[in-house]
């Protein structure tokens, strides 16, 4: 990347660290051997119908959030970590006080790991806690698949083998927000500071050790329009195909705490994606994606007014497709959706791009 | 065709190709960057230059327009001539606050060779204040969100249109169809009403250009809602200088002037800046007559001048010369009566219950503190004025250095007894102050403060020398002539001088108003702005003009079609109709 859009980058990179601002000295004290959060839900594990426990670890977050590099304009994840790094016998206790939530249920179950950072940097997750967790993993046989997430600098040959070594036969995934395919939209709109040939090296690594990559592909970064953030997430999710992902995860942005995507948004100057727009790149997902490639979406406030929305009276319905797609993948569900609103939508697909306004 | 041209991540993947030779093209950038930080708006521009010279080779630069930030800085502005490009794109968001004012206030600092385009969300009451700030396309994709979200719109406002559920008339051959409409039928029926809503109004503003009666039109939709009023107000506080500069010195037979909007309407508030400072007095003027204003123009026309005028006549018997008189109106502050057929003195139309507001007074008074220094502290002022004009003598007494005659104490100033004491005193004051001779001067009077009001102070008195000659009757045809030679002539239709070849050798030593060409003598009927060297900035579209050569020599006079600035800056366009050129 060259002239304007570089300056353009650095500008987006200050904005974004001016944004986050002092709130990482403002974190909330918490209570080190507990975990965020942690939810279950039913999910698709492998073919069957099984449950998912997510957990979002208590780190000290993102190494390129907490960096001088600003983090990326819309994320605040880290917001949840603590200030002071957990021992990793705090961490492991966190793991454990989330597993107990599985006690009564069958298998096949899914264990997701999120970290609001990444579980392969041994900075936020010391390795000894690291493969104690994989342990208590390994140990119990309900568990069939693995979800961890990573920046792909830290995804290398050492810590994969590891992994593959400890958690044997089972379904393993690395999530890794790839965001968009297009390296300058990547950097200029994101700031998430790699580049498509890290993500790429990441996925052939995992490959070797028959460990599967889910992509995180964000709609609608700021500075883009409606339709170029449509355009971008459609071509991005075809490029993953193309790479050998094994899941896409459709994420729309939410307008988080203290981020660029937030100042923009208080002055009227971002809106969250339609509804109408993550449905239109799920099909083009699910056509792309030969059954082969798993698709998932959660719109984090999906139809609250920080979240991805539509006019209010279809958000319901849609958002229920939606789910109801990502737990088994047939595209029929996104079907024969409509609202009088579609055509407001398809009217800023078009009027935005013209006119560069702001379309709420 | 207009094309706006999206963002893309890498220059060569811009669809270029589309594009025809005559289509006009938006250069891309990136929606809100300017508002990430107080700087970033020079971003958007700088993309916008690289962009323009990787596509150079496909697209000229003069096909191109640039897109501005509302929150970009003025300065910046000016420097988009140096870019070739042929117009500047400038966003509205619809909600007439701050970006749409700055969206207006920036395109005020347009090279003005340049087109403006607005772009957004406009709604159809907003066209005629775009018109009258000078954009020059409007962007209507309003109409087509506010179908789709079931909206009627109207010039003022818009209406929630469900099927089934009464609404408002409308004539338009789509809404015909409305109450027969299928729910799947509905967007377009709204579409096509909307489109024509655009239409009319865009129409009704052109032809509003035409008559010159825009600034009506803007004044008026100011009750549009209290965020236009407010816009309205913003504009006309914060851009007089601009628009003023582009306000004809001539307009249309009627002007009306209806509220307070129209306080400080460029033409309005110039003419009380002109009186005040191109305005000069003669010394021999013992007696200053301060009369009340009619709602017929001109003045003198009017029944109750008609009474004044028996009333002075009589009393001053051949001496009507020495009383200076001077008519207090709104929102013109007063008018001496030698300009009351200039524009607009001679055409406003205002309502006349007589009641005045606060700031009417105010502006009353204070021209009338103003135009009283002029006089000698000796004169003696008559205020033959009652209701709203009495308020504003009074509230400018304090500063009056003159004696203060009251002559229609608790009356209106026509009544019988009002119009005796007018004449009692101006006898009495005839002998007190022993005035008994003096020339009659009203024809001097009228060609000598016109000149100065239309070509500043000194143009009085090059024009009308006192070995001047001049023929004709007050406020009929009056002819000038210096040694033997016209000079000019007075109009009374317009209240305005036209200069002869001569006239605008006696005024060429002021230095105003004149258009300088490269060419040594004019050739036909106009000179267009291409052929301008240089002009005076003073120049306004409507003044007469002085037309020179390279070596100084006046070679033409004539009317300006636009202003000095636009004689200088456009490539196109009448600049001057010729009136008389050097054969």
């Amino acid at each position: 990347m060259e002239g304007s859009l570089k300056r353009i980058n650095e500008a987006v990179q200050k904005a974004a660290l001016q944004a986050r601002g002092h709130s990482l000295r403002m974190r909330r004290k918490r209570d080190p051997t507990r975990p965020s959060a942690k939810w279950v839900a039913s999910a698709r594990v492998g073919r069957e119908q099984g449950t998912a426990l997510a957990i979002v670890l208590s780190t000290i977050g993102c190494a390129h959030a907490r960096s001088d590099s600003g983090g990326c304009t819309m994320c605040s994840y880290l917001l949840d970590g603590v200030q002071e790094p957990p021992t990793s016998d705090q961490i492991v206790a966190q793991f454990r006080f989330a597993m107990t939530a599985l006690e009564s249920n069958k298998a096949p179950l899914s264990v997701k790991i999120y970290t609001s950072g990444s579980f392969l940097d041994d900075e936020e997750i010391p390795s000894e806690a690291r493969f104690e967790i994989l342990k208590i993993i390994a140990e119990d046989e309900r568990i069939r698949e693995v979800v961890l997430e990573s920046r792909p600098e830290y995804v290398n040959e050492s810590i994969l083998s590891g992994i593959r070594q400890v958690l044997g036969d089972r379904t393993v995934e690395i999530g890794m927000g790839l965001e968009s395919a297009s390296d300058v939209i990547r950097s200029v709109c994101i700031n998430k500071n790699f580049d498509l040939q890290m993500f790429k090296d990441a996925l052939k690594i995992a490959k070797n050790y028959n460990i599967g990559i889910r992509a995180y592909v964000l709609l609608k970064p700021p500075l883009l329009t409606e339709r170029d953030a449509l355009l971008d997430a459609i071509s991005t999710v075809q490029q993953a195909r193309a790479l050998g992902v094994t899941t896409i995860s459709l994420n729309p942005v939410t307008v988080q705490k203290d981020t660029l995507v937030e100042k923009l948004w208080i002055k009227g100057k971002y809106r969250p994606p339609w509804l109408w727009s993550i449905l239109k790149v799920l099909r083009e997902a699910s056509s792309v994606s030969d059954k082969w490639m798993k698709i998932v979406c959660d719109p984090v406030a999906g139809g609250k007014r920080r979240g991805a929305h539509n006019c209010g009276k279809c958000d319901a319905a849609i958002m229920d497709a939606i789910r109801q797609f990502s737990l088994s993948q047939d595209p029929v569900v996104l079907k024969h959706l409509s609202c009088d609103c579609l055509s407001q939508w398809e009217h800023i697909l078009k009027h935005e791009d013209f006119s560069l306004v702001v379309h709420r | 065709m207009l094309i706006s041209l999206p963002f893309v991540s890498q220059f060569d993947d811009l669809p270029l190709t589309n594009i025809r030779d005559h289509d006009s093209v938006i250069l891309p950038s990136l929606i809100s960057l300017a508002a990430i930080a107080t700087d970033a708006s020079e971003l958007v521009f700088e993309y916008q230059h690289e962009i323009l010279s990787r596509i150079k080779s496909t697209i000229d630069s003069s096909r191109t327009i640039i897109r501005v930030p509302s929150e970009a800085n003025p300065e910046s502005i000016s420097k988009l001539a140096e870019t070739g490009a042929h117009g500047a794109a400038f966003s509205f968001n619809g909600q007439l606050g701050s970006q749409d004012y700055n969206a207006i206030d920036l395109r005020s600092h347009l090279p003005l060779f340049m087109m403006a385009f607005a772009v957004g969300r406009i709604e159809p009451g907003l066209i005629p204040l775009l018109h009258y700030t000078g954009f020059d396309i409007i962007d209507i994709g309003h109409a087509q969100e506010s179908a789709s979200n079931g909206l009627r719109l109207w010039k003022n406002g818009a209406e929630k249109i469900e099927i089934g559920k009464e609404c408002r008339y409308c004539s338009c051959p789509s809404c015909t169809k409305l109450d027969i409409a299928k729910p799947e039928d509905l967007q377009g029926i709204l579409l096509d009403h909307n489109l024509s809503i655009y239409r009319s109004i865009i129409s009704e503003s052109r032809e509003a250009m035409s008559t010159g009666r825009l600034r009506w039109l803007v004044e008026s939709s100011t009750h549009n809602s209290p965020a236009h009023a407010s816009l309205v107000r913003l504009v006309n506080r914060e851009l007089y200088t601009f628009i003023e500069e582009f306000s004809p010195t001539t307009g249309p037979d009627a002007l009306p002037v209806i509220g307070s909007e129209s306080y400080n309407a460029p033409v309005v508030r110039r003419f009380r800046e002109y009186v005040a400072s191109r305005y000069s007095v003669r010394d021999d003027k013992p007696i200053i007559l301060l009369l009340p204003c009619s709602a017929r123009k001109p003045y003198s026309d009017s029944k109750s001048h008609k009474r004044f005028n028996a009333v002075i006549e009589s009393a001053m018997s051949g001496l009507e010369s020495r009383v200076a008189q001077v008519i207090l109106t709104s929102p013109l502050g007063l008018v001496p009566r030698e300009l009351e057929r200039i524009y607009p003195a001679g055409q406003y139309d205002i309502p006349v219950t007589g009641d005045w507001d606060t700031e009417e007074i105010k502006i009353g008074a204070n021209a009338l503190v103003t135009h009283l220094k002029k006089f000698s502290s000796r004169s003696v002022v008559i205020a033959h004025v009652s209701g709203g004009y009495l308020d504003i003598v009074r509230a400018a007494e304090s500063e009056i250095e003159q004696s203060l005659i009251y002559t229609t104490p608790e009356d209106r100033a026509t009544s019988r007894e009002s119009l005796d004491a007018l004449q009692e005193s101006l006898i009495e004051l005839k002998e007190i102050l022993s005035i008994s001779r003096g020339p009659r001067t009203e024809l001097e009077e009228i060609v000598s403060a016109t000149a100065d009001y239309q070509f500043g102070p000194g143009a009085g008195k090059a024009l009308v020398p006192e070995h001047a000659k001049l023929r004709g009757k007050p406020y009929k045809l009056i002819l000038c002539s210096v040694d033997g030679e016209q000079v000019c002539s007075y109009v009374a239709e317009n209240g305005i001088l036209s200069l002869t070849l001569a006239g605008g050798r006696l005024l060429a030593p002021l230095n105003r108003y004149w258009v300088r060409l490269d060419v040594p003598k004019v050739k036909g009927g106009s000179i267009f702005a291409v052929g301008v060297q240089e002009a005076d900035y003073l120049i306004r579209p409507g003044d007469e003009v002085i037309v020179v050569n390279g070596s100084a020599e006046v070679i033409a006079v004539g009317r300006s079609e636009m202003s000095g600035r636009e004689m200088c800056e456009l490539k196109r366009g009448r600049a001057v109709s010729v009136r008389h050129k050097k054969e």
